[in-house]
This record gives C-alpha cells, sequence and structure tokens, in this order.
C-alpha cells in the first residue's frame, strides 16, 4: 500500500465511525419525529422510518390543547429566569466575597461549601422533603427556587476562579479612587465576570429546564407543572399512546435544543469548566 | 463616617448571609437529618421517631436482595461506561485532527446530553417498543428477526437496554470533555515527536494518553457518581420493572422513602451510598495514581 493510499483510507474510516455515530444519535430521533406527524394507524402499519404521508400538525394541536404544554413551558421559563438571576447574583457575590477578603470566619465557610459538594443530589431529598414541608414551600414554585439556589456549589467553584483571574490591583486602584467595596463589586467585578456569567447562566437554564425529580417530587399540583413533568403526566394520561406522545416528546425536547443550537459555544466552554473543576 | 472595616464587615455579611444560610438550611442540615433519620423507624408522617441503632443497616444488608440486585444493576452501568472510555477517547482524537465538519460533527456528538432526559427516556421506550417499536422494525427491515427482542420486559436484557440509553446520552459528554483535554496539548510536543519520527501509535501512547490524564481522572470519578445515581432512565422506562430486574440502587432508594414511606431505611441507603461513593473513588485514585507511577 503506497503512503498516500493508506493516508486515503484512513481517511474514509474516520468518515465512516463520524457517520456511523451520527446514524446512532439520528436514529431514535428520527423515527420519534416522524411519528409525531403519524396517525395510530400508519404508525401500527408503517415502517418507522418512512417519511410521514403528510407534515400535518395535528397530533401537536392535540398535545397543546390536551396536555397543557404552554402552562408547562411557562412555568419552565418562570423557573430558568428566576434561578439564573439568583444564580448571578449569589455566585458573584459569594465569589467576591470569598476571593477578595480574609476574615475569621472565611476557613469554616469554605469548609461548609465543600462539605456540600459530597452530598450526591436526589439522595438528599428524603430528609430536604420535611425542612422543605415545614417552611410551607412545599407544592409552591419556591421549593425548586430555593433548591437551585442552594445547591449551587459547582457554579460557585467556577466564579471563584473566574474572580481570581481579575487582578487585585484593579480593585486597589479603584479604592484609591474613592470608591467603596460595594462600587468596586458593582462597577467592576461583576461587569468583568459578565461572560462568565453567561456562560454558566446558559448552563443553569439547561440543568433547569431538564431538571425532573425536584418539581415531580414538590410541585404535583397541576398547575404547577413544567414542561418535564408536564410530559410525565401526559404520559400516563388517555393521550399518551405514540403519535400523540411522540409529539410531545419532540415538543419537550425543542427548547434545550434550540438554547444548544444558539449557544453551543457557552455550552462547551460552561461543561468542560464544571466537570473538569476538581 | 464609615470607617474602612466596618464597610467590609457589613459587605461580607450582606454578600454571604443569604448563600450560607441557603447552604445549611438545604444542603449541610439534610446531610445530618439523613445520617439521623437512618437510625430511626420513621415513616416519614409520624411525628413518633424510635431510634432503632443499627438496625437498618443490618436489614439492608441482611434482608433486602432486592438492594443488592440494584447494586448489581448499577455495576452494569459503571461497567459499560469504562468500557466506552478508550472509544470516546479515540473519538475525540479524530474529532481534533483537521478533518472537514469537525465542528459539525462536535455539535451532534454532544447534542445528546443537552436533550431533556426525560423526553430521551420516553423515546427510547418508543425506539424499544415490543408494538410498532423502531428497534424491532429495523431488525425486520435487515433481516434480523432472530434479533427481535422484549428489549423491556425480558429480565435478562433490560438492563442492556437501558445502558444503551444512558451511553446514548452521556458518551458525547466525555468526548467533550477529551476534547477540552486534547487541546490543552502544547502543539510543539506533536513537532517534537514528528522530527523524532514517532508514529501516531506512540504519538497516542507517549503525548495523548498523558496529556489527558487529568481529564481521565476527572471521567472515572464522574463515572462512579454517575452511575450510582442513575435514576431518570429506569424510573421513565421501566419503573425498574419487570419486578426489581432493572431497579438501581437510587431508585430503589427514593421508593423506599417515598413509595413505601420507610423514610428510615431509605436514609440508610442514602448513607451507604455517600459511603460508596467516597470508598470506591478514593480506591479508583489509588489504582489510577499507582498505575500513573509505573508509568513514570
Amino acid at each position: 500500500m503506497t503512503p498516500r493510499l493508506g493516508v486515503a483510507v484512513k481517511k474514509l474510516a474516520v468518515y465512516v465511525i463520524l457517520i456511523a455515530i451520527c446514524l446512532i444519535v439520528f436514529l431514535p430521533l428520527l423515527i420519534t419525529l416522524f411519528a409525531s406527524f403519524k396517525t395510530s394507524m400508519e404508525i401500527g402499519s408503517e415502517f418507522s422510518l418512512k417519511l410521514p404521508a403528510s407534515f400535518n400538525f395535528d397530533n401537536y394541536g392535540v398535545v397543546l390543547e390536551k396536555g397543557k404544554f404552554l402552562q408547562g413551558f411557562g412555568n419552565s421559563m418562570f423557573l430558568v429566569a428566576v434561578s439564573v438571576v439568583i444564580n448571578a447574583l449569589i455566585g458573584t457575590m459569594t465569589a467576591y466575597a470569598i476571593n477578595r477578603f480574609d476574615f475569621r470566619l472565611k476557613k469554616i465557610i469554605l469548609g461548609l461549601f465543600v462539605a456540600g459538594m459530597i452530598m450526591p443530589g436526589m439522595i438528599t431529598e428524603i430528609s430536604r422533603f420535611t425542612v422543605i414541608k415545614n417552611l410551607g414551600l412545599y407544592n409552591t414554585i419556591w421549593a425548586p427556587i430555593v433548591i437551585y439556589a442552594a445547591a449551587n456549589l459547582v457554579q460557585l467553584y467556577i466564579y471563584t476562579q473566574f474572580i481570581n483571574g481579575i487582578p487585585k490591583e484593579l480593585d486597589e486602584s479603584a479604592m484609591l479612587d474613592g470608591c467603596s467595596y460595594f462600587s468596586v463589586f458593582n462597577k467592576m467585578i461583576f461587569p468583568l465576570l459578565l461572560p462568565a456569567t453567561a456562560t454558566l447562566g446558559i448552563i443553569k437554564a439547561v440543568d433547569v429546564m431538564n431538571d425532573m425529580y425536584v418539581p415531580y417530587l414538590y410541585m404535583p399540583s397541576s398547575s404547577l407543572r413544567t414542561l418535564t413533568t408536564t410530559l410525565m403526566y401526559f404520559s400516563s394520561s388517555k393521550f399518551g399512546s405514540w403519535d400523540y406522545l411522540s409529539a410531545a416528546i419532540i415538543l419537550v425536547m425543542l427548547p434545550t435544543l434550540l438554547i444548544y443550537l444558539l449557544f453551543s459555544k457557552y455550552i462547551f466552554k460552561g461543561i468542560v469548566a464544571g466537570a473538569v473543576k476538581g | 463616617m464609615k470607617t474602612i472595616s466596618m464597610q467590609r464587615n457589613i459587605l461580607l455579611f450582606s454578600f454571604l448571609f443569604v448563600p450560607v444560610l441557603l447552604l445549611l438550611m438545604f444542603v449541610l442540615y439534610p446531610l445530618f437529618e439523613l445520617i439521623r433519620l437512618s437510625f430511626t423507624d420513621w415513616n416519614g408522617m409520624d411525628a413518633k421517631q424510635v431510634y432503632i441503632g443499627f438496625d437498618n443497616y443490618i436489614k439492608m444488608f441482611t434482608d433486602s436482595s432486592d438492594v443488592w440486585l440494584s447494586l448489581r444493576n448499577n455495576g452494569f452501568y459503571f461497567l459499560f461506561h469504562f468500557i466506552m472510555i478508550p472509544l470516546e477517547l479515540a473519538i475525540a482524537v479524530v474529532l481534533d485532527s483537521k478533518i472537514r465538519a469537525s465542528k459539525f460533527f462536535k455539535t451532534i456528538v454532544f447534542m445528546p446530553y443537552i436533550i431533556n432526559g426525560v423526553a430521551i427516556s420516553y423515546m427510547f421506550a418508543f425506539f424499544y417498543s415490543p408494538i410498532n417499536g423502531g428497534l424491532n422494525g429495523i431488525l425486520e427491515a435487515l433481516g434480523l428477526e432472530s434479533l427481535i427482542q422484549n428489549w423491556l420486559t425480558n429480565e435478562s436484557i433490560v438492563n442492556l437496554s437501558l445502558v444503551f440509553v444512558s451511553i446514548w446520552r452521556f458518551s458525547g459528554f466525555h468526548v467533550i470533555l477529551f476534547l477540552a483535554g486534547l487541546q490543552a496539548i502544547p502543539q510543539d510536543q506533536f513537532e517534537a515527536a514528528k522530527i523524532d519520527g514517532a508514529n501516531s501509535i506512540q504519538n497516542f501512547w507517549y503525548i495523548i494518553v498523558p496529556g489527558v490524564k487529568k481529564v481521565l481522572e476527572v471521567l472515572l470519578f464522574l463515572n462512579v457518581v454517575g452511575a450510582l445515581q442513575v435514576f431518570d432512565i429506569p424510573y421513565i422506562m421501566t419503573q425498574g420493572g419487570p419486578g426489581h430486574a432493572s431497579s438501581t440502587f437510587t431508585l430503589y432508594t427514593l421508593e423506599t422513602a417515598f413509595k413505601f414511606n420507610n423514610f428510615g431505611m431509605a436514609s440508610a441507603m442514602g448513607i451507604t451510598m455517600l459511603v460508596l461513593i467516597i470508598v470506591l473513588n478514593s480506591i479508583q485514585k489509588r489504582l489510577f495514581n499507582l498505575k500513573g507511577v509505573d508509568e513514570e
């Protein structure tokens, strides 16, 4: 085999592998997408990868009307908006206080944050459930909000990394110009952290949109369902046949997919920073 | 006039009060409660909580085969994700090389990780469905009728079906982590290797593998934590069934609490899981470092 032929074969192999991966990723998605335009009869009789006879949105109409997915979308959006804002405020403020000051309780507070990181997510709910209930937050939209705000430790860590990259001399010269600590934070630190806030905000938004167990456990009321829990209830309703359910699945996938395609650059950055924190 | 140190104290108090309070109330207090409840027989409703010492722990290990079954199922997720790691690294290497449309492929590879996990679970429930399901239909079209299965109700394959969903969902994430690690390797290492006449296999073993060591360590950690916490895929797709055949430790724990109202037992299982995560990780870390020393 000549070297050039070897390179060509290698290249071909690479593309075959990549295309195979694309097929694996897209196959179940395409089957579901096609089914969402088919009738129950067609799903039962046709090959799943056959294009639908027509792209009629009847299933989507039924799903939106009977499934209350718009309400679910509204609730999810509310949770996203509030969580992202709280996250940005708490994250930047805590990181500023911890990174820029030495104080008596600092070691203890840092220790508390680290201890919080070992608590595995869902298991916490066994004992957190009583706390939420005793505070009267059960079955209110505030239950997920306080939980998302408290369980922010990884993002907090990333903020601290970012703030560490802002030279302290900037703070000092601003103070010499007569700024207070508060205005150093408001006018300088917070704006300089905005790129980090954008990345972390998008990650948080995706996390909140996709979270299932917290809204499912703490907000059983039908008016408080999120996009995700709406899908769970819809699947067990009398409309849970595959024609309607496929349309519902696609609808629930769309918002995060859209965020992803628009902001994939930020998402890659944030995910990597979050994972490699250790 | 406010002194600077007073200003400082006001700032520290106002900036840290809320986050620390949230942390104490909703993360650390529940952790201590979990430990305390694990020694009680609490049913989640009554005011009465009787301390029963280590009974929950003893019962869990001696009297409940379903716990072991669930834990074994977590083992499947761990094992198969572990096996996938070399392949994920290889894909990352491919994506990192100068191929056409690498950005497009990167976007596709990572996409499943971003999609709503509940929606993915229902999608695969449809894909595996014995009536009208996509997978059996495809097998039929390929003339592979003999492979047609009840993917989610056959006890001996249900876990593999679910593990595949987990791999579909999370492998892209691992690839992206490896990719980040690869991009952090200084380019001149490859240039020096080229001058020394290294081939691509040597490049792989002597530059790439050491270069992504840190990512590898993170991944091994995430794999332990992730495999032990598998929940939504089996919960949505099989409810842990048939029987408890596809249950996982987290699924079983949360059912013990919220379905069977045995909060004492569930807390003991939660603490066990916490200990398992810590122990498995330190073992893994030690093995990893041993190997690292050997290489050097």
